[in-house]
């Protein structure tokens, strides 16, 4: 689907991944974790939540590699008072605290969504990449999210179609067409209508 | 995946389905040519009579402490499914290699009561034995089943994974909670399977249900066995009532207290069967660097290959092809009894109760009760055999058929079943049948110890001679029969492009 | 999650398991068997009542436990999961032979000749002889258990010796009813034309009404061979007492209750050997029962 691309991202930028949809951007996602290999999360479009397992194990996942197994397996039969207090204050920063430990499958489609994104804070690192986190939240709320994102990682990669908030919150934007980078540039510089060009046919 | 067998008269090729249909159908008409069928009982009525008015006056209170029994069944299926399940699962994470799927492989190719008789004598008539009989073939079943439902499975939330999580940890939080319900539900019916295998090894002297079914039926008291078979019966009906998820943990602590007494296990004797009764007898009194002992063991081979293997390889053949084929007409006939496109409910509710009774009475009870009636011939085996897996079959098309979707205007009746329903059912119908082919052959081996001529008849012979190298060396040449049947079943059902979930029971 | 909590729960519990289950009897009973020669019912009503006579004459708590098959009563013999056992000639001489030290130490009167009925199916027109009927060739055939003395073994070495070749190749049927009871039951119904049967069976259950002579009748009676007696393992002096087989003899030697011996059925018993089986142990190697 892509061709030809080349691309590097360092430190430290905030990076918005634009674009129609089925242009290339979750593909264009999906070859920059493979091919990075420092400490990152991701939140893909589907989020990549166990449907049987509570929002607070969800979300714990997230730090499954900083404990040891016995321990991991201790708080999924149950779960400690130490790992529920450091999950609950991300939770009710994304508005799900009174869902704590309602199973992830009885979520709505935007909870899932904002579950797999506490799941990505949890886990924190240096790098973020997201897969339309923001899809299927409004305005309000996509702002809360992306605050916490651009605060808790260092880099952010994010696939979005706001192109309005990828101005406001992105430093660069890449602007995929026909599996080609159309566009790429500070987003500093750029207005709505220089973006135009890649939803047209 | 449903493959039609329609054969339209714009596609006068034949679908490769019905080719193969037809190819088995014809090998069992050749099996059939060659197997000794008769009912060798002059008077065969008169002990059908006998059986009827068993049945129609049970009796339950022929068997002092028959809760004591009915307990320790369960307590032997339990542990048994219990262990096997724990060992499956654990098997289950090293599937993938080869050794793992060999070893898993041969020990579900050999029968619960093949693996009961070898327990008996290495721990005698120890509570371990029924246990160990259960939990190591079903071991290798679950590990099987296990591994292909965690493979099957779609699994997002391994994708997301923080690098560096550890696989017990990825394990229990992104696999398992995601196959959990189907592993359970597989586990339960593997219980219920249990509970079969349980009465079973009571035939072979274990203190289960079987153990007084078999005294109650050899010695033509058919009330007392009608009043065990229906305890039975009750039990597996019931099974949802008293199975429950949050009870499991309680009945697993308790049951090892519920198995009975039995003898202490002597670690002499286990030493010694593994060393020393199981050694071929030229090798066992001979000098390893004597040629004369290895000349002695090719003839002990030769001689034990074509007197006893060959010939209960034959028959074990025979009879496997004629029940196999016989198990479809018979699941067809069967199927639907219970399919709500052709019956209301009161008459499925009575085609349900007969399926229910012939697919939980084990199929070597079911030949032991027909051998009774009409004496010693195939016959007994091939009509429980079909009877038993038909009805398992007719009762998984049976609810197969009822989510086929019919056009307003559909046919009734026999041309429903013959235009509409079968032709969309058939390849589901195939799928669960070449599953069953395997189970067939196994189960006609153990017909054996009933005295039809198949392999094991030959392995129960060299037992009662105590000669446990030969017996040794025919339970071996049968899971590797065994093993035959269950690749040649797995290529045409890849060739048919087969598939079915339900069809792993 | 209750159900992860109930996986984990099973695992610590199976986990558990080998203990409880390994564990050791706690008080050793003495323990003996008998070959499941006849009905089950009838067996454990005789066994269980000898089991009362014995505890209270030994002084020992003594149980019976039953078994399926003649091999299991050998194994469980050898695996001294019984320490006695009430044999037949075969299975007796097995039983020894594996285990070195065993010894046979009583026998019931009949036993010192005991005799295997050959019986036959009305509709084959098969009459008694003196001599072996020949003509039984070509019907169908039923021998006892496998591991029997009087319904396998007697009746194959006899058949071989006239007939010069194995049964499958002098009968068109060859089967095993698995006990005495089973044959004379099928040779009745006309199942198998001809059998061959232990002659106190037959005895006890023609008393007792089961035989319907119109159907099926004796045709031969074998010359007369040594059969059942009671083996007990030789440690068991280590395990109880110095004398206890002595004892054990003596207190079988001394059954006196008619009821008990009735139901056998036997006279009374007397002492037995060893070597009092040879020719059991001769017929068998020479039919190739025994390697």
């Amino acid at each position: 689907m892509l061709r030809g691309i080349s691309l590097t991202v360092s430190a430290g930028e905030r990076v918005a991944l634009v674009g129609e949809s089925g242009a290339g951007k979750s593909t264009l996602l999906s070859v920059l974790q493979n091919r990075y290999d420092g400490n990152t999360a991701l939140i893909p479009q589907d989020p990549g939540l166990v449907r049987n397992l509570s929002v607070f194990h969800n979300v714990y996942m997230g730090s499954l590699h900083r404990h040891s197994a016995a321990y991991n397996l201790l708080n999924l039969v149950w779960p400690r008072p130490a790992e529920v207090e450091r999950i609950r204050p991300i939770l009710e920063r994304l508005g799900l605290a009174d869902k704590l430990f309602e199973r992830a499958g009885q979520l709505s489609g935007g909870q899932q969504q904002r579950t797999a994104i506490c799941r990505a804070l949890l886990q924190g690192g240096d790098a973020v990449l997201g897969d339309e986190p923001v899809s299927a939240t409004d305005n309000h709320q996509s702002r809360i999210i992306l605050d916490a994102l651009t605060e808790t990682f260092e880099t952010v990669i994010l696939a979005m179609h706001d192109v309005d908030l990828a101005l406001e919150y992105s430093t660069r934007i890449i602007g995929i067409k026909d599996g080609g980078i159309a566009l790429d540039a500070a987003a500093g510089g750029l207005k709505r209508a220089d973006l135009d060009f890649l939803y047209r046919d | 995946m449903v493959v039609s067998t329609n054969s339209a008269p714009s596609a006068p090729r034949t679908s490769p389905v019905v080719k193969v249909s037809m190819g088995f159908v014809a090998v069992a008409m050749v099996c059939l040519v060659f197997a000794d069928i008769s009912i060798t009982t002059l008077d065969p009525w008169s002990e059908m009579k006998r059986m009827a008015w068993g049945a129609v006056t049970p009796d339950f209170s022929v068997v002092a402490g028959i809760g004591m029994v009915i307990v320790r069944t369960i307590a032997f299926a339990l542990l048994g499914v219990a262990l096997g399940a724990l060992g499956g699962f654990m098997l289950s994470q090293v599937f993938h290699l080869g050794p793992v799927r060999w070893a898993c492989a041969s020990v579900r190719a050999i029968h619960e009561l093949f693996w009961a008789l070898i327990f008996l004598q290495m721990l005698g008539l120890s509570p371990l034995t029924g246990v160990l009989a259960i939990a190591i073939p079903y071991a290798g079943i679950c590990a099987k089943v296990y591994a292909e439902l965690l493979e099957e499975a779609d699994l997002p939330a391994l994708r997301i994974l923080p690098r560096g999580t550890g696989m017990v940890s990825a394990l229990f939080f992104a696999r398992l909670p995601e196959v959990w319900v189907h592993l359970k539900t597989y586990t339960s019916y593997r219980f219920e399977c249990g509970l079969r295998s349980a009465t079973v090894l009571g035939f072979v002297g274990l203190p289960t249900l079987g153990f007084h079914l078999e005294t109650a039926f050899a010695e033509g008291n058919y009330s007392a066995a009608a009043g065990l078979l229906i305890i039975f019966y009750v039990l597996i009906a019931t099974l949802r009532f008293w199975m429950r998820p949050k009870l499991v943990g309680f009945y697993v602590l308790a049951a090892p207290f519920l198995l009975g007494g039995g003898a202490a296990i002597d670690m002499g004797n286990i030493v010694r069967f593994l060393t020393v009764d199981i050694v071929p007898a030229p090798l066992r009194r001979g000098s390893f660097l004597d040629g004369q002992t290895w000349s002695d063991l090719g003839d002990w081979t030769w001689t034990l290959l074509m007197d006893q293997a060959l010939p209960g390889m034959v028959t074990t053949l025979l009879l496997t092809q004629i029940a196999l084929v016989a198990t479809g007409i018979g699941a067809l006939f069967l199927f639907p009894l219970i399919s709500k496109k052709f019956f209301g409910p009161v008459a499925r509710s009575v085609g349900h109760v007969f399926l229910v009774v012939m697919r939980s009475t084990p199929e070597f009870i079911l030949a032991y009760i027909f051998l009774q009636l009409w004496g010693p011939s195939m016959l007994p085996a091939i009509v429980a055999l079909s009877l038993h897996n038909g009805a398992i079959i007719g009762h998984l098309v049976g609810r197969f058929s009822d989510e086929v979707r019919l056009r307003p205007d559909s046919p009734r009746g026999l041309n429903l079943y013959g235009f509409e329903i079968v032709p969309r059912v058939y390849g589901q119908f195939l799928a669960f049948l070449f599953y069953r082919w395997e189970v067939i052959m196994r189960e006609t081996a153990i017909l054996g110890i009933l005295g039809i001529a198949t392999l094991g008849f030959f392995i129960d012979s060299a037992l009662a001679d105590i000669r446990l190298d030969r017996a040794m060396f025919l339970i071996a040449v049968t899971a590797a029969f065994n093993m035959g049947i269950d690749i040649l079943s797995r290529r045409i059902r890849r060739r048919l492009r087969l598939r079915s979930q339900a069809g792993r029971a | 999650m209750p159900s992860i909590r109930t996986l984990s729960l099973c695992s610590a519990v199976s986990l558990l398991l080998s203990g409880a289950l390994g564990s050791p009897a706690f008080a050793e009973p003495f323990v003996f068997t008998a070959i499941p020669d006849e009905d089950q019912s009838r067996l454990r009503q005789r066994f269980d009542k000898l089991a009362v006579y014995l505890s209270k004459e030994l002084g020992v708590e003594t149980k019976y436990i039953p078994v399926k098959s003649y091999a299991a009563a050998i194994t469980a013999f050898r695996n001294n999961q019984v320490q006695l056992a009430w044999f037949g000639g075969l299975s007796g001489v097995r039983a020894r032979f594996l285990v070195p030290g065993s010894q046979a130490i009583a026998q019931g009167y009949e036993d010192q000749a005991f005799v295997t009925y050959f019986i036959a199916h009305a509709s084959t027109g098969l009459k008694s002889s003196d001599g072996f009927p020949k003509d039984m060739a070509g019907k169908t055939f039923t021998f006892g258990s496998k591991g029997s003395t009087s319904g396998r073994l007697i009746p194959e070495f006899h058949i071989r010796r006239i007939f010069k070749t194995a049964p499958a190749m002098v009968f068109t049927k060859v089967g095993f009813s698995g006990n005495h009871s089973k044959t004379i039951a099928l040779v009745q119904s006309g199942a198998y034309q001809v059998g061959a049967v232990n002659f106190k069976v037959w005895q006890n259950q023609l008393k007792a009404g089961k035989i319907d002579t119109a159907k099926v009748s004796i045709i031969w009676k074998t010359p007369p061979y040594p059969d059942y007696q009671w083996t007990i393992r030789g440690d068991v002096s280590k395990r109880w007492k110095a004398g206890f087989i002595q004892r054990v003899r003596d207190v079988l030697l001394g059954m006196k209750d008619p009821d008990l011996l009735a139901s056998f059925p036997r006279k009374s018993f007397v002492p037995a050997s060893n070597i009092d089986y040879q020719p059991i142990w001769d017929m068998a190697k020479q039919i190739k029962l025994i390697d």
